[in-house]
């Protein structure tokens, strides 16, 4: 450790190499905190949490007992000397059914307002999606929504808009405008229900959601319709697809977005029914049945025809890795998929998860370093390597299941809750000089008789 | 190719339970000598490759005669039986891409997927166009085009309505009694997912499908039962189970790659156990 540093003085390793090592040591060990605990006031099982994306220091929390609050991740409430060596961090404040404008019923997702701290937004199964003040913690704006809420999100990308997008039990996506306090787009196509709901981080424009129907739709917000559907029989081997050198002749090609001639040819080899972009321009006797159809039809609203799926049941989870390539899905059919979001293709690789929960929805996070994905398995939360698919790291400590992950970068620590009402730390073990130790043996019990 | 007769199902009908199975311990005992095969599962658990996997595994499909299935294997024991599960869903992908296997969905209302050669299949096809044929002079072409112009393109294990018309069509003129035809043959079927789309089945796969279903709940009872809910895969192997003509091997591998058993090892050998994950 002393020699790491000393050789980043010297300057024989370059200062973010070590930075990047050292991080993902700390991430490697990482287990039940014995310094750190937050104490819950909610009363229900705790739905969702999100680190602030300014400082990374508030955690937002949202229950089912129709409460949010907010802790400070940071600085414990308790002096030192009457707490012990755990630090506890009470809530800094909460809101509850008992506040004059908080939710009636379970609040299913809460997340900051991206460009500063001063506002949040949950969404409740009381079809309303309120956005608060932080300091005054009062409701500024209220939208009423037709049907329960599940997902609520906002892009941390936006430049220009400030969009909330909201999934519900209605088969319409809906974004709603702060600043003028109505729904500026309602986005169809699903079937059913969207039980998830994720802003591309590349582009500020893109929205992914997933609906119960198992499907999973790209839209530009700046057009109509969704430009893609990604099913899960269109599959590229590896992470990128390969360049082909035969060239299939096919006019279809041409409607495709112009990311990559090789790759949308690739896509277009397998799959005769690959999206609604082929149902335009195509010459097959097939497209004749679909042209009568498309007469009657918007060219937005083509892709309802579309009904390829990207999970056998619902789709009960997306997160987008950090440099915008890749979509994680996380299904009811218990598995996860990683899908590249240019070519639309499912990567094939496996995560040996045993059980994902089926009915309610879970949220995943994502590491960067040791490029890792924590995901919560009934009540246990699993971390893959994402591009292997193994286990590498296994949580073990709620007592009932597990609905959400959160990661915080810039600290190495997660925070997981569930039904058990706790949110639970876990962060780097061990103190500073130990050497790095490998992945496996360290969370992992070693007796064999304690199960 | 080797066919594994089963004599079990001779020797099953004299005697009682315990007689049969000492019986059948001896003719492990001569099939071991006899074909040159390791019939103990705790040393070929594992492959090297998933294209050596399929092969072994086909060979060492139960032969039943009863039911004329062609021999499949399922995904969940090609997870169990390679170190890598990215790997094999990979060369899975390539082996399909390359017609050499084709996968169908099994109705089990879990994420199954049957395997099998495409040879297999399309000798399969064919015996049952001939015993149509034999009971019914007419519309015996919509066979013969669904297997050159369906399979040949369509290589997902599922195919929407209208598309399957077209793609018949190329044969000639497609009727709704046709496509009942080959619903009735077994060869394609509905799911409650979706009312659009027809899925490709494995012809008479019902008995072996419920023998499937029953194999399972029979052999994760009987690990339940016991108190510590493991036991060692060689005593386990030699148990036989009632309800299911699919031997004990093909159960076990299956439940281990769809996670519901987990082995380690110990001193003793492999011991599998319930996981409660």
């Amino acid at each position: 450790m002393w020699q790491a540093i000393q050789a980043r003085e010297t300057g024989r390793t370059p200062s973010n190499s070590f930075a990047n090592r050292l991080k993902s040591r700390r991430i490697s060990s990482l287990q039940l905190s014995n310094r750190k605990d937050f104490v819950s006031p909610h009363r229900g099982s705790v739905n969702s949490l999100q680190v602030d994306l300014t400082e990374g220091r508030y955690l937002l929390s949202g229950a089912s007992d129709g409460s949010a609050a907010v802790f400070d991740t940071q600085r414990a409430t308790d002096s030192e000397a009457s707490s012990g060596l755990i630090a506890k961090h009470k809530c800094v404040f909460s809101v509850d059914k008992g506040h004059e404008h908080g939710h009636k019923f379970a609040v299913s997702s809460a997340v900051w307002y991206p460009i500063d701290t001063g506002l949040f937004v949950t969404g409740s199964f009381d079809h309303l999606i309120k956005v608060w003040d932080t300091n005054t913690a009062q409701a500024v704006v209220d939208f009423k929504m037709p049907g329960k809420v599940y997902r609520t999100a906002m892009s941390s990308l936006a430049m220009s808009h400030t969009l909330i997008a909201a999934g519900t039990e209605d088969v319409q996506v809906r974004l709603c405008d702060i600043a003028s306090g109505a729904f500026s787009h309602t986005l169809s196509g699903h079937r059913d229900g969207v039980m998830s709901v994720e802003w591309s981080t590349s582009s500020e424009w893109v929205l992914y959601t997933g609906g119960c129907d198992g499907a999973i739709r790209f839209w530009d917000i700046r057009r109509a319709g969704c430009f893609r559907v990604l099913d899960q029989l269109v599959t590229q081997l590896g992470v990128r697809p390969p360049i082909l050198k035969h060239t299939a002749v096919n006019s279809k090609v041409s409607a495709e977005k112009s990311s990559s001639g090789g790759k949308n040819r690739l896509k277009n080899q397998h799959g005769k029914h690959t999206g609604s972009q082929n149902m335009k321009g195509s010459s097959s006797t097939k497209a004749s049945v679909e042209k009568s159809r498309q007469k009657r039809l918007h060219p937005g609203m083509l892709s309802t025809l579309d009904r390829a799926t990207a999970h056998y049941g619902v789709v009960t989870g997306l997160k987008a890795t950090n440099d915008g390539m890749y979509l994680l899905s996380a299904g009811s059919d218990s598995r996860i998929r990683l899908w590249d979001t240019q070519s639309g293709c499912n990567t094939l690789l496996n995560f040996e998860t045993g059980r994902l929960q089926t009915s309610k929805a879970i949220q995943l996070a994502t590491s960067d370093d040791p490029a890792l994905v924590f995901v919560p398995c009934m009540k246990t939360v699993k971390a893959f390597g994402m591009w292997s698919g193994r286990t590498t790291l296994m949580f073990r400590g709620h007592y009932e299941s597990v609905n959400t992950c959160c990661f915080n970068s810039t600290d190495q620590e997660l925070y997981t809750s569930g039904a058990d009402r706790q949110i639970l730390v876990w962060s780097p073990g061990g103190s500073v000089e130990d050497e790095m130790v490998q992945n496996e043996e360290v969370t992992e019990d070693k007796d064999n008789w304690s199960d | 190719m080797k066919n594994i007769t089963n004599p079990e199902t001779s020797v099953a009908a004299a005697g009682g339970k315990k007689r049969r199975r000492e019986e059948e311990e001896e003719v492990g005992g001569s099939h071991a000598a006899n074909e040159d095969e390791c019939f103990s599962l705790q040393d070929e658990l594992t492959f090297s490759d998933t294209s050596v996997a399929l092969r072994m595994m086909r060979a060492q499909f139960p032969r039943i005669d009863q039911a004329s299935v062609p021999p499949f294997i399922l995904q969940s024991q090609l997870y169990s039986s390679l170190n890598d599960r990215t790997q094999v869903d990979r060369e899975l992908e390539r082996l399909r891409r390359d017609k050499v296997v084709r996968v169908f969905k099994l109705n089990t209302g879990q994420d199954d997927h049957a395997i099998i050669f495409l040879d297999d299949y399309l000798y399969q096809v064919d015996r049952i166009a001939k015993r149509m044929e034999e009971n019914k002079q007419s519309d015996t072409d919509i066979f013969k085009w669904f297997k050159e112009h369906v399979l040949d393109s369509k290589l997902e294990p599922s195919i929407a309505h209208h598309e399957l018309c077209s793609l018949l069509a190329l044969g000639g003129k497609v009727k709704d009694a046709h496509i009942t035809l080959l619903i009735n043959a077994g060869l394609l079927t509905r799911q409650l997912i979706d009312p659009d789309m027809y899925w490709f089945a494995i012809p008479s796969i019902g008995k072996l499908w419920k023998a499937l279903l029953q194999g399972r709940k029979e052999l994760l009872s009987l690990l339940k039962r016991k108190r510590h809910k493991e036991m060692f895969l060689a005593e386990l192997e030699k148990r036989r189970l009632r309800y299911s003509p699919l031997d004990m091997r093909f159960h076990i591998r299956d439940l281990i790659g769809s996670g519901h058993l987990k082995t380690f090892q110990t001193t003793s050998g492999l011991v599998v156990r319930v996981s409660n994950d």
